[in-house]
């Protein structure tokens, strides 16, 4: 008890029972006489005789003692003694047994007179105060402002202020209509200390405290925007409604040049109050981003070292992230490096918040420079066992791979393929590991000067059993979609042809392909398309067909590709209207027809039609692919056919030359030969002269020398010119 | 006689040489040719190297494009510590 506690109690005592100082504590716990035994614990009684022996005259003026002993022992002096009339150990006095009770009830009412004293200061002042702070006169509300700012910190009165809606407007109106630094200072502070309980996040929400707040983030006093910021942080934690109050009081537009300060402290509750604000709030991103925000997070991600900082940072710029608008003006300010700067470190909170955040900015950043660190880190961190970890690190290098030869020759001299390999092997079943990975590894193998090496490294780091085993089922399409199109990769590199075989490739791009083929016409029009886990049956359909395309470049693959009945499936793909269908059905008819057999049963299909309108096709790689198949199946072929051919040919690929197409054009008569053979396409002009060279071609149109393609004798083109 | 130079080219060379081309480009898109290809491409030589300038200079045949994985579709709330 404090001293002036105690001067309380002595004053009080004195009137009340006229007794002089000096009392002991009470006495122990004994049992009851009715055999009830008390648990709580007492004072052990000392009963110390002063020295004479006892009396009865002295024992009756020491009763008055003992009562107030027993109740106001801090009182006793020091080395007093009160003599006890406890005769029986085992019986304890009618003074001893109220000892203790009487010992809290003391305490409670001391406790009650004090708070009693604040709050009934408070109330009987409150009014009053009031009135002062709508003084006119500044000097009065300052002095006014600094009382209540005083009362503020004991709590009874805080109490009772916080009840008090006038009292509380009147602090609020002060604030906001002073010129006064100490005023501002102390109204500002009484508000600030208000917040820390809810009645009072309550009074200065009801009382219009928040436009006043946010007004003072203005102020060029730092304790103001302290006072200011915080209170406006727990009325954002905590008061309901308080967040549309801000944003309608322009909160964000105040807030945000706030980060240009240099207080760390001060910065991590703004940004606080930033993520709170904008968390799930389109438009509030907005606002942060048309005043800066982005850079100036990204500075201070850049600049600092306080931990809960740059945590609280990390947390407005994933919020920020998501946003389509925020995107570009993050990774454009250095975000990704930035963000990168942090992924090393000890705490685990700021650096998944980062790796969360690089993977919602990742698309947005492929054509970023200055990625190096950053990739390098990434490909460390595809060692973890987080899967949160996995998912990000693969995430974010596969779209940071994506169409950048840069990153993606960096990210393969970095053991970027070895990293992503174990990742998967890791990962298992995991979709949100394996397809990324995946991705990554298609995009490192191929379209960048060394792809190479990393489809070499696929096979020298044992990956291409695992990645073909991905081809399983279940099929997880996202998935199947990524694997087919690394295979296709993979195959690319001479050396990967006979483990992919060994690994059952061929079989499970073909059976693969059949199946999302037939989905794909179940569903009837070419017009509409058939999704399965947000993958259309026609990209697998691609997909497949380009990885067999590749595939049948090595003659053994190819013998098998053709022993599976795929012939027969590709013609059909000829008439698919998807010109990248079209391009690797070509192209995998084109490799499968260098051998005679699979030439022949390509023609058997009825493929020269289809062929020979592809000839027509815009895309190079189409029409090329198409001749060459075109050559190919028709060396056996009677002069008629090959005519046409030739014609179609010839036609089709001035097309691309329309220079040499005038010149021709215009350098031979127009009289076709053989319009009633001529295909529906062909514009009906003569390409060979009046003397008719076709008819040269019976039996001369191959020349022994060139079996399988078509050529014309040399004798038969006689000079005309 | 070499006649891909002169002007105005008979329809034969102009054959043998869109042969060439479609040749040509089927190397470049990385794809195998037969023996007789090969021989013809050889015999032609001349015209080959005329040619091999004219031939597209960016890639035909790479494959499908990267394509981006889009991330930042929903946003998630942590823990308030």
């Amino acid at each position: 008890m404090s001293m002036a506690n105690i001067e309380k109690v002595k004053e009080w005592q004195e009137t009340m029972y006229d007794i002089d100082s000096g009392i002991q504590s009470a006495a122990p716990t004994v049992r009851e006489g009715d055999g009830e035994y008390t648990t709580k614990h007492y004072t052990m009684t000392t009963t110390v005789t002063s020295g004479a022996d006892p009396d009865m005259e002295t024992y009756a003026l020491t009763r008055k003692q003992r009562v107030q002993a027993a109740l106001f022992p801090e009182t006793l002096e020091e080395g007093a003694t009160i003599l006890s009339t406890q005769t029986d150990p085992s019986q304890m006095t009618n003074v001893q047994r109220l000892a203790e009770p009487s010992q809290m009830l003391k305490m409670a009412i001391i406790h009650l007179i004090n708070y009693q004293d604040d709050a009934e200061l408070a109330t009987r002042a409150v009014p009053e105060l009031t009135k002062l702070l709508n003084d006119e006169d500044q000097t009065v509300v300052c002095k006014a402002a600094q009382i209540v700012n005083q009362l503020t910190r004991k709590e009874a009165a805080r109490r009772a202020l916080m009840q008090s809606p006038q009292m509380v407007a009147a602090v609020v109106r002060a604030m906001q209509n002073t010129s006064d630094m100490e005023t501002a200072k102390a109204t500002a502070s009484i508000l600030h200390n208000l917040s820390h309980q809810r009645e009072g996040l309550l009074s200065i929400f009801k009382s219009g405290g928040i436009p006043a707040l946010v007004r003072m983030l203005s102020s060029p006093m730092e304790s103001v925007l302290f006072y200011a910021i915080t209170t406006l942080h727990n009325l954002l934690l905590h008061q309901e409604g308080a967040k549309m109050a801000v944003r309608l009081a322009d909160g964000l537009q105040r807030m945000v040049p706030l980060l240009k300060k240099s207080n760390p402290k001060f910065l991590a509750i703004t940004t606080d109050c930033l993520q709170l604000l904008s968390y799930g709030n389109q438009e509030s991103k907005l606002i942060i981003l048309a005043n800066g925000g982005p850079e100036a997070l990204v500075h201070i991600m850049r600049n600092n070292n306080y931990e809960k900082l740059l945590w609280t940072t990390s947390r407005v710029l994933k919020v920020l992230s998501v946003c389509p608008s925020n995107k570009p003006a993050i990774v454009e300010a250095g975000g990704m490096q930035a963000l990168g700067m942090h992924l090393s470190g000890s705490s685990q909170r700021l650096q998944q918040n980062c790796m969360w955040t690089l993977r919602n900015l990742s698309d947005a950043a492929t054509k970023q420079e200055g990625m190096d660190g950053l990739l390098q880190i990434l490909v460390g961190l595809l060692s973890s066992d987080d899967v949160n970890m996995l998912t990000c690190a693969t995430g974010i290098l596969s779209n940071l791979t994506c169409n950048n030869a840069h990153n993606k020759s960096l990210v393969t001299q970095n053991n970027g393929v070895e990293a992503l390999i174990h990742a998967i092997l890791r990962a298992g079943e995991k979709a949100d590991v394996t397809e990324p990975a995946v991705c990554a590894l298609r995009h490192l193998t191929s379209r960048h000067q060394q792809a190479e090496v990393a489809q070499n490294a696929v096979r020298r780091h044992y990956g291409i059993p695992a990645i073909v085993k991905l081809l399983n089922q279940p099929y997880y399409w996202p998935v199947i979609k990524a694997v087919v199109g690394l295979i296709r990769n993979l195959a690319l590199c001479p050396e990967n042809q006979a483990p992919l075989r060994d690994a059952g490739a061929p079989p499970r791009l073909t059976n693969l392909l059949l199946k999302a083929h037939q989905d794909a016409q179940k569903h009837g029009s070419s017009n509409q398309q058939t999704y399965q886990d947000g993958v259309r049956m026609e990209e697998i359909v691609e997909g497949c067909t380009g990885a067999l395309h590749i595939l049948a470049r090595d003659p053994v693959n190819r013998a098998e590709i053709a022993n599976l009945q795929t012939i027969p499936l590709f013609v059909q793909l000829l008439y698919s209207p998807v010109d990248n269908v079209k391009r690797v059905a070509a192209g995998a008819l084109c490799e499968l027809a260098l051998d005679k057999p699979s030439a022949e049963i390509i023609d058997s299909e009825g493929a020269s039609a289809p062929l020979m309108e592809l000839l027509h096709s815009n895309n190079e790689g189409i029409a090329t692919y198409a001749a060459a198949v075109l050559f190919r199946i028709s060396e056996d072929k009677n002069s008629d056919y090959k005519k046409r051919v030739s014609v179609e040919l010839t036609h089709s690929l001035f097309k691309h030359d329309p220079a040499a197409w005038e010149m021709a054009h215009n350098s031979v008569p127009m009289d076709g030969p053989y319009p009633d053979e001529l295909d529906a396409g062909f514009t009906g002009y003569g390409v060979y002269g009046g003397d008719n060279p076709m008819d040269g071609m019976d039996g001369n149109m191959m020349q022994e020398d060139f079996p399988s393609s078509m050529n014309y004798d040399r004798q038969m083109y006689s000079d005309p010119y | 006689m070499n006649r891909e130079e002169a002007p105005g080219k008979s329809p034969e060379d102009m054959y043998i040489q869109q042969k060439v081309r479609v040749l040509l480009m089927l190397k470049k898109m990385g794809s195998n040719l037969t023996p007789n290809e090969e021989a013809f491409l050889r015999n032609y030589a001349g015209v080959v190297h005329s040619q091999m300038s004219q031939l597209p200079q960016h890639n035909i045949d790479q494959g499908a494009e990267d394509v981006v994985m889009a991330f930042s579709r929903s946003e998630t709330e942590d823990r308030r510590q």
